[in-house]
């Protein structure tokens, strides 16, 4: 402490650990994000053949009807994705807020697990319905319906919304739950009818939480790529349509492929705007003194809103149940034969374990990757502003308007020449994990700094204890369920990622849920159930620990 | 013997000025408080001097060593905080406990120490609570034996109080302050509350934007306020801006203000042709005899509204345009004048404070001040 007196006056400023974080933060943007788009966007403008300077390709993209109809596709499926999410969110929010639902939480938790499985299991097993011979599609035939064909736009509309509208109702029911019971009553008092209570006063409070889901529900299917590549047929979307793209023109300058990303990610982008400035705007002061009067209805209207709710979560979750039943199927080839058997799984574990074995140990690299760095910069962003750090902020948002087959293209143009060689490691696949997935647990680091005060920090500093060892016994372990219940999150969705690192895998490299998508194109259903009935397991557990162990609501699933 | 030295401090958050000027001596074993409005620096000061901030000039002594460059983890301050602050993941006896680990004393130690703490703060048998199982009151107990058991060249106090209600409070500061001289601790103690500093303290520095208005003892600060500002924040003042004419005799001279005349202490005043003229509420006697109306600076006003808060009623008059308050103690309800009367009382001219309206300075006083 004598020390100090010696010390210069003003006290120069040494790097200090956070230092290096917020420099290691700007480093992982660069290296793993401006890096990787910037080449795209200079692919963008290089001709295919001659890899010189030309517009050719955004020339071709907006006079091309091939392409424009991708653009076209996108829209459309997005559009009545978000409708029909609507039209399923909206009512079971409502209905199990307002009224007494036998079951809630059994329903919440299963559209929960609808939406967190992998969207290509869902469109997969819509396909064993609907598909040419599916069973659901000769029951309609044999009453007299004929469905349209599953393959296209009905497919991909089918399986997205029924994915999607968890969003929707969960947000619904999240802001339905907080409007104040006084509110509704003082409508009523003024003169209301409870329905127009309902449209001049309950609707439009929620009404942020509900544009707020759509939002994010048009985000995911404008950027889903595992339900229109495998039931969208020749009905190209524009993540489809740059997958293809570049696989066809892997002997050339990817110039194509890189345009579609382009306007892809510019879309994205647009939506991205748009819901932050929703959320910003978003919310009436809520004081909350009487929770709203949750009715008890009799008979028929009883009966009636029980099948509504329970029909709605019944259809998102009737195709994980179909999944799981034909991985009991006895099997051979691709053929299912009578009977059951655990052939599927027999199969999986003697013909390709090292696909299992390699989700589960990328995945589990990632999440320490993502749960660590994180938990500093998001540190950093709550607690250490400065200039450096306003920048950093936005940066690390990025990947948020990235969709992953852009990053996949991305990565696989920017990190195969030198000076980063990683095509065709693990390392780039985990890498694909980790910035996919690094705003969300920045994100939610930061938030959950916000909600512990820095007085608890200074009081540790203030009794002796250096920033570090605060930091270890102070500020970590109050985040600690936080980042763990986070870190679920971001297992589950590495687990589950198809979209960028169906681009980057080698044989060796191969992945769960690369692993299924191959299955279902060459017709081996089997092991593509028994498969997908691990992920859904691994997705169903994990949920479980975060419900059960950090005492987290719906709620954490839809804004992880 | 000096504890806490500081040397012309400054400091401004962007283009704030919060610090500016800041001259302080403290003594060894003095509860010193730091009073005024949010945003006079109060606390910015606690924390420069917690190591929280850095001065942009200045120097900070504690017993007599600089401690410019000393990190905050480093200066042995022990801090209460306005919040608690109590770790909510820890036990009581690991928060108390908290600093002496830090310090790696021996197990037998610690113990010790945390028992001798809680037990001044009255919390013996609250060891393995948890901070969640305790009221408001309790948590700041922890707070206070976890910031003194690490036997702190100086405690410092950020509004420790403001979260409380009012009866705890009154209870808690009478408990810090038996603490703090049981102990013979050095405090530094922030507060808005003008009537717990006067309570607790043995000497107040009153602060507005930045800048020490006054330090003294709690009746010098009270009673001998140096400017406008002091007498207006600590305690309720009547002020009027008069015009001063010629002397009276008996040192008095004479101050006018519309229809108002009042005969004011002359002394000081000499070269001012304007004052400003303040007098304390209860310093007011009552006339209740009308005979009495032609005596020495007797006004008499309409009552517009009457607040009666237990002890003392307190009135507020319009006189001659111009709003004054007087108290009234041990106010009895059959005494009680009607709303829209008329009140007579005296205004003794010893009991006068009188400022300089250009620089709000306080330029001269009545002999009773």
């Amino acid at each position: 402490m004598s020390a100090a007196e010696h010390a210069p006056r003003s006290r120069g400023r040494r790097p200090d650990m956070w230092s290096l974080v917020i420099l290691a933060g700007f480093a992982i943007v660069v290296v793993f994000l401006i890096y990787p788009l910037f080449d795209i966007f200079r692919y963008s403008f290089l001709d295919k053949v001659t890899a010189t300077f030309s517009m050719s390709n955004w020339k071709a993209f907006f006079s091309k009807a091939y392409y424009l109809r991708a653009f076209w596709h996108s829209i459309l499926i997005a559009i009545l994705t978000t409708f029909f999410s609507m039209v399923l969110g909206i009512p079971l929010a409502f209905f199990t807020t307002r009224y007494r639902i036998r079951g809630t939480n059994l329903l919440n938790t299963l559209s929960v697990l609808a939406l967190l499985s992998p969207t290509f299991i869902g469109a997969y097993s819509w396909i064993t319905m609907l598909g040419r011979n599916g069973f659901l599609r000769l029951l309609f035939q044999s009453v007299g319906i004929n469905l349209p064909p599953i393959y296209g736009a009905f497919g991909i509309v089918l399986a997205d919304s029924l994915q999607y509208y968890p969003f929707i109702s969960l947000m619904t029911a999240g802001a339905l739950m907080t409007i104040d019971r006084s509110l509704e009553e003082a409508s009523e008092n003024l003169g209301a009818r409870s329905v127009k209570t309902f449209f001049s006063v309950t609707l439009p409070m929620v009404m942020p939480s509900v544009t707020g889901g759509a939002l994010i529900v048009f985000m995911m299917s404008l950027s889903n790529f595992g339900t229109p590549m495998i039931i969208g047929g020749n009905y190209l979307v524009l993540p489809t349509l740059a997958y293809n793209l570049y696989t066809s023109e892997i002997s050339q300058t990817p110039g194509m492929a890189s345009t579609v990303s382009i306007i892809l990610m510019l879309c994205a982008s647009v939506v991205i705007v748009l819901q932050q400035w929703v959320s910003s705007r978003r919310k009436y002061a809520s004081m909350l003194v009487n929770r709203p009067i949750v009715k008890r209805l009799k008979g028929v209207k009883s009966f009636l809103a029980h099948l509504l709710c329970y029909g709605i979560v019944f259809c998102s979750t009737l195709p994980l149940a179909v999944i799981v039943y034909y991985s009991f199927r006895k099997t051979s080839g691709p053929v299912f034969q009578p009977g059951f058997s655990l052939d599927s799984y027999r199969q999986i574990f003697f013909d390709v374990p090292k696909t299992v074995t390699n989700s589960f140990l990328y995945s589990l690299v990632a999440v320490l990757l993502i749960a660590s760095v994180g938990t500093l910069l998001g540190f950093v962003i709550a607690r250490k502003r400065n200039a450096a750090v306003s920048v950093l902020d936005p940066l690390l948002m990025i990947p948020y308007m990235v969709p992953g087959t852009v990053l996949g293209i991305g990565f696989i143009v920017a990190f195969n020449r030198p000076p980063i060689m990683l095509s065709g490691t693990a390392t780039i696949i985990i890498l694909t994990y980790f910035i996919r997935r690094l705003p969300y647990s920045v994100r939610s680091a930061a938030s959950i700094l916000k909600q512990i005060d820095p007085a608890l920090e200074e009081a540790g500093i203030n009794l002796g204890s250096p920033p570090g060892r605060t930091f270890r016994t102070v500020t970590l372990p109050l985040m600690q369920g936080g980042i763990i219940s986070g870190a679920i999150m971001s297992w589950v969705t590495s687990m589950n990622e198809l979209s960028a690192s169906i681009l980057l895998y080698v044989g060796k490299t191969m992945t769960m849920p690369i692993k299924i998508y191959l299955s279902v194109a060459d017709g081996y259903f089997g092991t593509a159930s028994a498969m997908s009935t691990i992920l859904l397991v691994v997705t169903g557990v994990s949920m479980f620990i975060v419900t059960k162990y950090f005492n987290r609501g719906s709620e954490t699933f839809i804004s992880a | 013997m000096t504890s806490i030295r500081i040397v012309d401090l400054e400091k401004s958050f962007g283009e704030v000025r919060a610090l500016s000027g800041i001259n302080l001596e403290i003594e060894k074993g003095e509860f010193f408080t730091l009073l005024g409005p949010s945003g006079c620096g109060k606390t910015t000061l606690l924390r420069t001097i917690a190591g929280f901030y850095r001065q942009d000039k200045g120097d900070v002594y504690i017993d007599g060593e600089l401690i410019n460059n000393v990190p905050a983890y480093q200066r042995n301050t022990g801090m209460v905080f306005q919040n608690y602050a109590v770790f909510p993941h820890m036990t009581v006896f690991d928060n108390v406990a908290y600093g002496l680990r830090v310090r790696k004393l021996p197990k037998e130690e610690i113990l010790r120490k945390v028992s001798a703490a809680l037990r001044t703060v009255h919390l013996e048998g609250y060891e393995q609570r948890t901070p969640d199982k305790l009221s408001g009151g309790q948590q700041q107990r922890v707070g206070l034996a976890r910031a003194m058991a690490i036997q702190p060249r100086v405690l410092l106090f950020d509004e420790p109080l403001s979260n409380l209600d009012a009866k705890l409070r009154i209870e808690m500061r009478e408990e810090i302050r038996a603490v703090q001289k049981s102990l013979g601790i050095t405090s530094i103690y922030v507060t808005h509350d003008q009537e717990e500093a006067l309570v607790i303290s043995d000497r107040i520095a009153v602060m507005n934007q930045g800048v020490i208005q006054q330090i003294g003892k709690p009746w010098e600060i009270y009673a001998d306020p140096q400017n406008t500002f002091v007498a207006y924040f600590v305690g309720k003042i009547n002020m009027l801006t008069m015009r001063l004419g010629e002397g009276a005799g008996q040192g008095l001279r004479r101050a006018t203000l519309g229809g108002l005349s009042l005969l004011v202490p002359a002394e000081g005043t000499e070269a001012l042709h304007e004052a400003i003229v303040a007098f304390r509420p209860e310093d007011v006697a009552e006339s209740v005899r009308q005979d009495r109306q032609d005596s020495l600076n007797t006004l008499s006003g309409t009552l517009k509204s009457v607040s009666f808060m237990g002890s003392v009623a307190r009135f507020e008059l319009d006189v001659e345009g111009q709003a004054i308050t007087i108290d009234r103690h041990r106010p009895r309800e059959a005494d009680m004048p009607q709303k829209g009367g008329s009140m007579s009382f005296e205004v003794p001219a010893s009991s006068m404070l009188l400022f300089d309206p250009n620089t709000g300075r306080r330029v001269g006083k009545g002999a009773q001040r």
